[in-house]
């Protein structure tokens, strides 16, 4: 299989009169036809940017990409790309889901309409045409009376149907990757899991890849292919989603899923949080950005710069003991499926 | 059965699938969401709200909001009414009333108080004055309207750039328009008039002139604010380009707070032409205006006292009239009261 996607060592920083902003520093994956990734790590370290970076939406009056940095999308460099050029990407062959979806809809436009429109821009249909195409995919996302439905403003639809709204938006022009930026959470639990079936469905009809960006494990463990955690704006595991929730590398992926609540342990069981705050990307901890919050960190993680190896097949983690075959746990996966 | 009618019947609640067809819309925010799991399922019970909703658009809704406001209708039905009045003039004013240009200079025809042959009594110059007030709408009217067209026309453009694009455009342009705001309003008017000669055409064209960095100013922080909701990133990453983000996505969620002003502006307008008329600046005699026929009336205050009643009151109301539109405008193009 060809690859579809490849960043290599995507560094996107903004430059802020309190100093640069490391938001993305160093970032590399590769992305099949077909497969899911799940990008993970708390609030601000860097998932959403790296997103947007793929997606070349960074604003270009703060925000830096690297000269060093590539992004290959069917091995064309979408960094190189002028504007048109990823204009015809955008919504065409890269689709994003956002995550809000009561204000992701534009609210004067009929719903059918904006599901239609990407079809106009990239594939030249009629209004009509496109007017038809939308009740389809309306339908095909689970709309009940989709064709009564496209001509409902936003303002009619609840959170659930609005999301599943984007979702029949971002695959209109059946692209080869979408990127969900945490799609389900403003989302009631409930209605999450449908959105995620949804989008399992879907991705088993159209073959497309999905980049999952969430900070939510239990989305995780239900779709996706691979793990990336994120910390401080880098890698710092790399792995099968199998590999990354029962054989994690990295301490902070273990407090991860330690802080999780869980429906197979008794109610006494304590959850354990991460202690402390996550850093400043400004000024990010010297040697390994997690060793402050880290319960295991030595004197040497202070100074050294964990670097992401490869500890296993295809999997990795940035951590000095990593190799250690001692330093390991194993744990149970977070699925949130129901029992 | 096509594969999508295996899906949705897969996906749906079965219910969903066996519920009856009727297509009102009644039953459709009942129906189940996509699940698998039926368990699971949280059926969003009917509300009156949503099907009161039904089939109203946007601007269907703006006018259900702007009809409850009786001040605003009582303005609408004014402007209307002068619109009308002034429109047919001709059929009816100069034949039953006078000529607004016919001088009478029999002795004793001036000055008279109102009576059945002239119902608002007659100028210096004998001249029906009810006929003036009458033509006098035509132009205050004329000017009103042209002048916000051509503030609005400039303001637009200049607020969508400045809004849109912002960095150094941004900051060109507003500190233009701070350069126009920061003479005094009516005696920058004056000067440029004073420039341009006065007559009624250059009325409008300073008016139009000097109104636009408001216009701009509004449209700017409006473009700003819209700026900011995720549907704006949607459409970005959904491929649109520079003219189709402007004009589709954030004119129309930004205009809202430029009707309103634009409303106002042309009581605004209507004051500041009779204010130059008045000073001798604006409209030229014998034209009838209503600025020109208060400046006429000042030396004759105490003596014929209701030359300056009429169109003072006209002034007044008609003003008022546009005022208070705007301020139903206001609550009744609010996205965020809508409930």
């Amino acid at each position: 299989m060809s690859t579809l996607l490849e960043v290599r060592n995507l560094k996107t920083h903004f430059h802020t009169r309190d100093g640069v902003v490391k938001a993305v520093d160093g970032v590399n994956f590769n992305l099949e036809p077909g497969k899911t990734l799940a990008v993970v790590g708390e609030s601000g370290s860097g998932k959403s940017v790296t997103a947007l970076s793929i997606m070349r939406l960074i604003p270009k009056t703060t925000g830096v990409i690297g000269t060093d940095s590539d992004i290959l999308f069917k091995g064309e460099s979408v960094l190189g790309m002028d504007d048109a050029g990823v204009r015809s990407i955008r919504g065409n062959r890269i689709a994003m889901i956002f995550q809000d979806p009561m204000t992701s809809l534009n609210p004067v436009y009929r719903v059918g309409r904006q599901i239609g429109e990407s079809l106009i821009l990239h594939k030249g249909l009629k209004k009509k045409e496109a007017d038809e195409r939308a009740v389809e995919l309306l339908d095909m996302v689970g709309i009940p009376h989709a064709g009564e439905r496209a001509k409902d403003y936003p303002h009619q639809f609840s959170g659930g149907m609005r999301q599943r709204a984007m979702i029949a938006m971002a695959l209109a022009c059946d692209p080869d990757i979408l990127i969900a930026d945490e799609p389900t959470t403003a989302l009631d639990v409930t209605i999450q899991a449908q959105i995620l079936e949804l989008m399992i469905e879907l991705q088993e009809r159209t073959g497309t890849a999905i980049i999952m960006i969430t900070h939510d494990l239990g989305v995780v463990a239900d779709m996706a292919n691979e793990v990336m955690v994120m910390y401080a704006g880098k890698q710092i595991e790399y792995g099968t989603a199998e590999d990354v929730f029962y054989r994690p590398l990295h301490p902070y992926t273990w407090g991860l899923l330690e802080s999780l609540p869980r429906h197979d342990v008794s109610e006494k069981g304590i959850l354990l949080p991460i202690t402390g705050q996550p850093p400043s990307l400004i000024n990010v901890p010297s040697g390994c950005a997690f060793h402050p919050r880290c319960p295991y960190a030595k004197d040497v993680c202070r100074t050294q710069v964990p670097q992401l190896t490869s500890i296993e097949d295809g999997h990795s983690s940035a951590c000095l003991f990593s190799g250690d075959p001692g330093f390991r746990r194993e744990t149970a996966s977070p699925s949130r499926e129901v029992v | 059965m096509s594969d999508r009618d295996d899906l949705r019947h897969d996906a749906h609640n079965p219910h969903t699938h066996d519920e009856s067809p009727v297509d009102n819309g009644e039953l459709r925010d009942a129906a189940g969401h996509s699940i698998k799991d039926q368990s699971r399922s949280l059926p969003i019970p009917p509300t009156d709200d949503i099907i009161a909703d039904g089939g109203r658009t946007l601007w269907g809704d703006a006018w259900y909001r702007l009809r409850k406001n009786k001040l605003a209708i009582a303005g609408l039905v004014w402007v209307i009414f002068v619109i009308l009045v002034t429109l047919t003039a001709d059929l009816w004013v100069k034949p039953y009333f006078g000529d607004p240009l016919a001088m009478d200079t029999t002795l004793g025809a001036n000055l008279q108080p109102p009576s059945a042959d002239h119902i608002m009594g007659t100028d210096k110059l004998g001249r029906d004055v009810f006929a003036r007030v009458v033509y006098g709408a035509r132009i205050s009217l004329t000017v009103g309207v042209i002048a916000v067209a051509i503030s609005v026309a400039i303001g637009l453009i200049m607020g969508a750039l400045s809004g849109y694009f912002g960095g150094f455009l941004d900051t060109l342009i507003m500190r233009g328009a701070d350069v126009f705001l920061a003479f005094p309003y009516v005696l920058f008017a004056i000067a440029l008039i004073a420039v341009l000669g006065p007559s009624y055409r250059n009325v409008f064209i300073a008016i139009g002139i000097l109104g636009w960095p408001s216009i701009a100013r509004v449209f700017r922080s409006s473009i700003l604010s819209v700026k900011e909701n995720e549907y704006i990133d949607a459409a970005k990453a959904m491929g649109a380009g520079h003219l189709r983000m402007i004009f589709r996505h954030i004119m129309p969620n930004a205009v809202a707070p430029i009707i309103v002003y634009g409303t106002m502006s042309i009581g605004g307008a209507i004051i500041t032409e009779a204010a130059l008329s008045f000073l001798g600046m604006g409209v030229q005699p014998p034209t009838p205006s209503w600025g020109l026929m208060l400046s006429d009336a000042r030396p004759l205050m105490v003596r014929a006292p209701w030359l300056m009643l009429w169109p003072g009151f006209a002034i007044l109301t008609t003003v008022l009239a546009f005022v208070l539109m705007g301020d139903g405008l206001r609550d009744a193009l609010d996205v965020k009261m809508k409930d």
